[in-house]
């Protein structure tokens, strides 16, 4: 108790003495128990007796939807979409595939990446099992270590499958390949595509069909974050450089531990920075699996937003895209919660606007205290009052938010606080916040239709997290769900 | 409120929010893993009831700054888990609140942790890159020695393969030293297999009276009580069914005690424990406690199931990183390495245990389940008349084991995939330049013992060597039976039939394009 009023005495003193404006952030837990309000989260009920540690999902015609699991093996389910999920059918379609952490299903059959290989499997003689194993392409290295996952993206455009190698334990390049990210053609080629790779925890293209994955914090990733895979880029970690001269491929850089992302990004060109930093413990601690938002609205109003799941929050966090000067950056921010495991797979159903997560939290704790778990969440049409997105300016920012803006509130500067900060890009595992600095909000400007902040912004800082807190209130009155945001400026645009 | 009393509340105050706030740090980093209550997030190791961040302060700041790797005990339940580092993450400062946050909150009295300790423990282990693992710190750090009734209890260890207790006069000590743990270990040793060890100690008798000693060991051992054998354990196999329990009368005081341990391979433990006049359950002096000890993994046993065969791609001990295990229900077993294109691993009874890959993260390679395993050969398994068309490549450790260097091994043949009868029974394929193979293994259901009947086909163009075994004992083949390692008998049953040589230790079949060569597999 007496602790308690003391800060109350401290947060007194530190408002009156400074300019600064204080905005009490959103709680996690406040915002989860609204959740209900705008989504619907559901726990689907497995095969019954069996583990399934839900590793990948694959949808499938006829509102079927297959789960791989770690232990292996690959179920179908019929009825998930339904209302009433006591009704659920599952056969198993197959068994023991080493940890499959991608899959997709194409012209009759379903196809799976996992440790050793990328794998088709096919039903041939129509009994519901797979009965063909396909060895579309095996042209990565593992030596046993348990660290070394591959996560496999849907086939892009031309049909290519998309994999990230993780390293080995994390640390090392002790097999081929490890680090990097591969294109595995419909011929089964392997076509390796950017280096520079830790630990992913998911992959999957957005809109435009461009690739991303989650790296986790490390050796040189300060913080998590959502990366992009340009081809021929390098995503920041040099340990498995090695791996070029298997092609003669020009060497990756070779940055210099201790320095920042933007000054080693700006020495060596094919060097993409992450396009959204998910701040280390701030919005999660391991993200995973990426679905990108193309429901034309049955998702919310999110249209070619970026879902993420995350491990060991039991969260999925929400991001904004777009593209200056040739990279992506975007804001990220909290969004749906609660979830009863860590999250691995993340799809959305872009027809039907349903979205499929599964997970476990085997080997790496959860928030969600399942051992595993499916689950599905549905949109239930009432839009929450949040920030849309956030889209840098030469200037500043322009917030949009869902709902007309309160014109007082919004004009308010006490209503909006910004602090920037970086990450130390090093060898060494993550890194603390560093570079902190806080920039001035001069003006905020509300549009005609009441839905955009234009905030005019003494002190942007190239290459830093941009981490805006508002308190502005809807027309209706109503208060933001989630009312932080987190911006990754890799660069300011010049108009 | 007075002035004064306002100018202190304020000091206070900035005094307060220059202080890390090591509730904050605990509750944004550790809590993902140990807790909000400190009690381990679903199953992950938890600081209440743990030894580990109790005593020297030390101790605790070095898992924070480096990590911890490897097997740990916590709160007497193993974990196999890593800690990822925080150092690169948190000041002098942050570290040093959340230790003192988790001492008071979790491990009361346990003490506040300076800056300046975490400064100095810093600069003292600049130069450590890799996690800690528990050995190294509880060396470095031990717990407080356990208060047992063994004073001044010392270890020697020898190392050598014994069949039976050696006379220790005659061998040389590797290494000698106080345990003031006061419980035996064999973990003591540092070794895993082909040691002995002996410890002497002075068991403190409470009272005068009959004290029953339990003793148990893996692999074999003795126990003297007061300069006289006890119990002896003989023979190499596992604890339980050759415990001893025996009585002894001991006078209230010290009495001498000595444990003689051999280690051959596999799991090793010593059991010892007493129960006194007076005690209600038995009082244990070694590590390991007898009777209903957790296991660290549970047994989950992979078996075939309706006539189906099981199947388990996963890490199996003695063959490569991709393998694909089969298990038949006539229980005979196999795993074919997909690099080596070839069936490396031939075995009978229980097909796989999935609790070790299964529970946490699964590390390591898992060994056959079952019995009377053959190594049939290593290295790729199809050599293509000619030369070959493909390459593996491969990181070796370079000279001096610091780092890793490619290595091109030529082969002929790339893995294609399996397919699976309605009975699991598979047929592995198999391609090269020119030809393409399948290797199909089913039970045969018309012999009077267990049978694999094994058929391999070749098409295309191109002849290809098949190695059946290499690198292991190979006798015959007479009338058509080859045996392979111990006991594993190959027949020629149709087809091409295979050869041997007893300078290459090979045994191969060669088949040209539209051949085949039928073999059946089964146990002497």
């Amino acid at each position: 108790m007496k602790k308690f009023s003391l800060f109350l005495a401290l947060a007194a003193l530190t408002s009156g003495l400074s300019a600064a404006a204080v905005i009490k952030k959103t709680d996690t837990k406040a915002s989860e128990a609204r959740q209900s309000e705008f989504y619907e989260r559901v726990e689907i009920p497995t095969p019954a007796g069996e583990v399934c540690e839900v590793s990948s999902l694959a949808l499938m015609p006829g509102k079927k939807i297959a789960i791989g699991t770690r232990r292996g093996d690959v179920w179908i389910a019929e009825g998930a979409y339904d209302a009433d999920l006591s009704k659920i059918k599952w056969t198993k379609f197959a068994s023991s595939l080493h940890e499959p952490l991608g899959m997709f299903w194409k012209e009759g059959s379903l196809y799976a990446t996992n440790r050793p290989e990328f794998t088709r499997m096919t039903d041939t003689n129509g009994d519901g099992k797979a009965d063909r194993f396909d060895t579309i392409c095996s042209k990565w290295g593992i030596n046993g270590d348990y660290h070394e996952y591959a996560f496999g993206s849907e086939p892009d455009k031309n049909g290519d499958v998309w994999v990230v190698l993780c390293l080995t334990g994390s640390f090392h390049a002790h097999s081929p390949w490890r680090g990097w990210c591969a294109r595995i053609t419909p011929d089964g080629k392997f076509v390796p595509t950017a280096s520079g790779i830790r630990s992913p925890g998911g992959i999957g293209a957005n809109d435009k069909g461009d690739m991303f994955y989650t790296d986790n914090q490390g050796v040189w990733n300060g913080s998590s974050s959502l990366k992009w895979l340009r081809p021929g880029s390098f995503q920041g970690n040099p340990t498995g450089n090695k791996s070029a001269s298997l092609l003669d491929f020009p060497a990756p850089p070779e940055p210099t531990s201790g320095s920042r992302i933007l000054t080693e990004r700006l020495k060596f060109p094919d060097f993409v920075p992450p396009a959204v930093i998910l701040p280390h413990a701030i919005v999660g601690n391991s993200p995973s699996g990426i679905a990108c938002d193309m429901t034309k609205g049955k998702w919310g109003p999110w249209e070619s937003q970026m879902f993420i799941g995350e491990q060991t929050a039991s969260q999925v966090q929400r991001v904004n895209l777009e593209f200056v000067n040739g990279l992506y950056q975007g804001a990220c921010f909290h969004f749906l919660g609660g979830f009863e495991a860590g999250l691995i797979p993340v799809r959305i159903d872009q027809e039907d606007g349903t979205m499929f997560i599964g997970g476990s939290n085997r080997g790496w704790g959860s928030r969600g205290t399942k051992p595993f778990t499916f689950e599905r969440v549905r949109f239930k049409g009432k839009v929450p009052f949040e920030m849309h997105d956030i889209s840098a300016k030469p200037d500043g920012f322009e917030v949009t938010f869902t709902h007309p803006v309160d014109a007082a509130s919004a004009a308010d500067l006490k209503n909006y606080a910004m602090d920037t900060f970086t990450y130390i890009y090093q060898a060494s595992y993550g890194s603390p916040e560093v570079d902190q600095t806080a920039p001035t909000i001069k003006s905020a400007t509300l549009s005609a239709d009441g839905l955009k902040v234009r905030l005019v912004i003494d002190g942007l800082v190239r290459g830093h997290i941009h981490h805006l807190v508002t308190d502005v209130k809807a027309k209706s009155g109503d208060t933001l769900w989630h009312n932080e945001g987190w911006y990754t400026l890799n660069e300011i645009p010049s108009k | 409120m007075r002035p004064s009393s306002l100018l202190a509340l304020l000091a206070t105050a900035i005094f307060a929010s220059a202080a890390e706030d090591g509730a904050q740090v605990y509750n944004t980093l550790c809590v993902a893993c140990h807790g909000p209550d400190g009690k381990g997030l679903n199953g992950l190791p938890p600081l209440v009831g743990s030894d580990w961040p109790k005593g020297p302060a030390a101790r605790s700041i070095k898992i924070v700054l480096n990590g911890l790797t490897g097997p740990v005990d916590v709160a007497g339940k193993g974990y196999n888990i890593d800690m990822p580092p925080q150092g690169a993450v948190l000041s002098d400062e942050k570290i040093a609140a959340a230790l003192t946050y988790i001492r008071a909150t979790f491990a009361a009295g346990a003490g506040a942790v300076t800056p300046d300790e975490v400064k100095s423990v810093r600069a003292a282990t600049s130069s450590r890159t890799k996690p800690w693992t528990a050995t190294e710190l509880l060396k470095a750090h031990p717990f407080p020695p356990a208060k047992t009734a063994l004073k001044n209890l010392v270890g020697t260890m020898y190392k050598g393969e014994w069949k039976q207790m050696p006379d220790f006069s005659s061998l040389k000590p590797a290494l000698m030293e106080d345990f003031n743990v006061g419980l035996v270990d064999p973990d003591q040793s540092g070794l895993k297999s082909n040691f002995a060890m002996v410890w002497t100690a002075q068991f403190e008798a409470k009272e005068d009276g009959k004290y029953i000693f339990n003793f148990d060991c893996d692999d074999f051992g003795a126990l003297f009580v007061g300069g006289e054998k006890v119990a002896e354990i003989k023979g190499i196999a596992p604890i339980g069914g050759r415990r001893k329990e025996v009585p002894v009368m001991l006078k209230k005081g010290l009495t001498p005690i000595r444990i003689e341990y051999v280690q051959v391979g596999g799991e090793q433990v010593v059991l010892l424990g007493y129960k006194g006049p007076k005690d209600k359950g038995v009082q244990w002096l070694s590590k390991s406690k007898g009777g209903n000890a957790a296991k660290a993994t549970p047994s989950i046993p992979i078996q075939p199931k309706d006539g189906v065969a099981a199947i388990y791609r996963n890490f199996i001990g003695g063959t490569s990183p991709r393998a694909i295990g089969i298990g038949f229900p006539n229980e005979l077993n196999l795993a074919y390495s997909a690099e080596n294109v070839g069936v490396e691993l031939f075995w009978a009874g229980k097909f796989m245990d999935g609790g070790h890959h299964w529970t946490d993260r699964g590390a390591g390679n898992e060994p056959p389940a079952g019995t009377s395993v053959v190594k049939l050969s290593d290295g790729q398994a199809i050599i293509q008349d000619g030369a070959p068309s493909g390459n593996l490549v491969r990181y070796v450790a370079a000279k001096g084991g610091k780092d890793f260097v490619f290595s091109a091994l030529p082969v002929s043949a790339e893995f294609r995939g399996y397919d699976l009868d309605k009975a699991g029974n598979p047929t592995f394929r198999t391609a090269g330049e020119g030809f393409a193979m399948t290797d199909a293994w089913a039970p045969d259901t018309a012999a009077s013992k267990p049978t694999l009947i094994r058929t391999i086909k070749v098409t295309g163009d191109k002849a290809v060597t098949v190695v059946l075994a290499r690198g292991t004992t190979i006798s015959g083949p007479s009338d058509g039976v080859t045996e392979v390692g111990t006991g594993l008998l190959i027949r020629a049953q149709g087809g091409v039939y295979p050869r041997s040589s007893a300078a290459d230790k090979t045994l191969t079949v060669t088949l040209k394009p539209g051949e085949s060569a039928v073999l059946g597999y089964s146990y002497r």
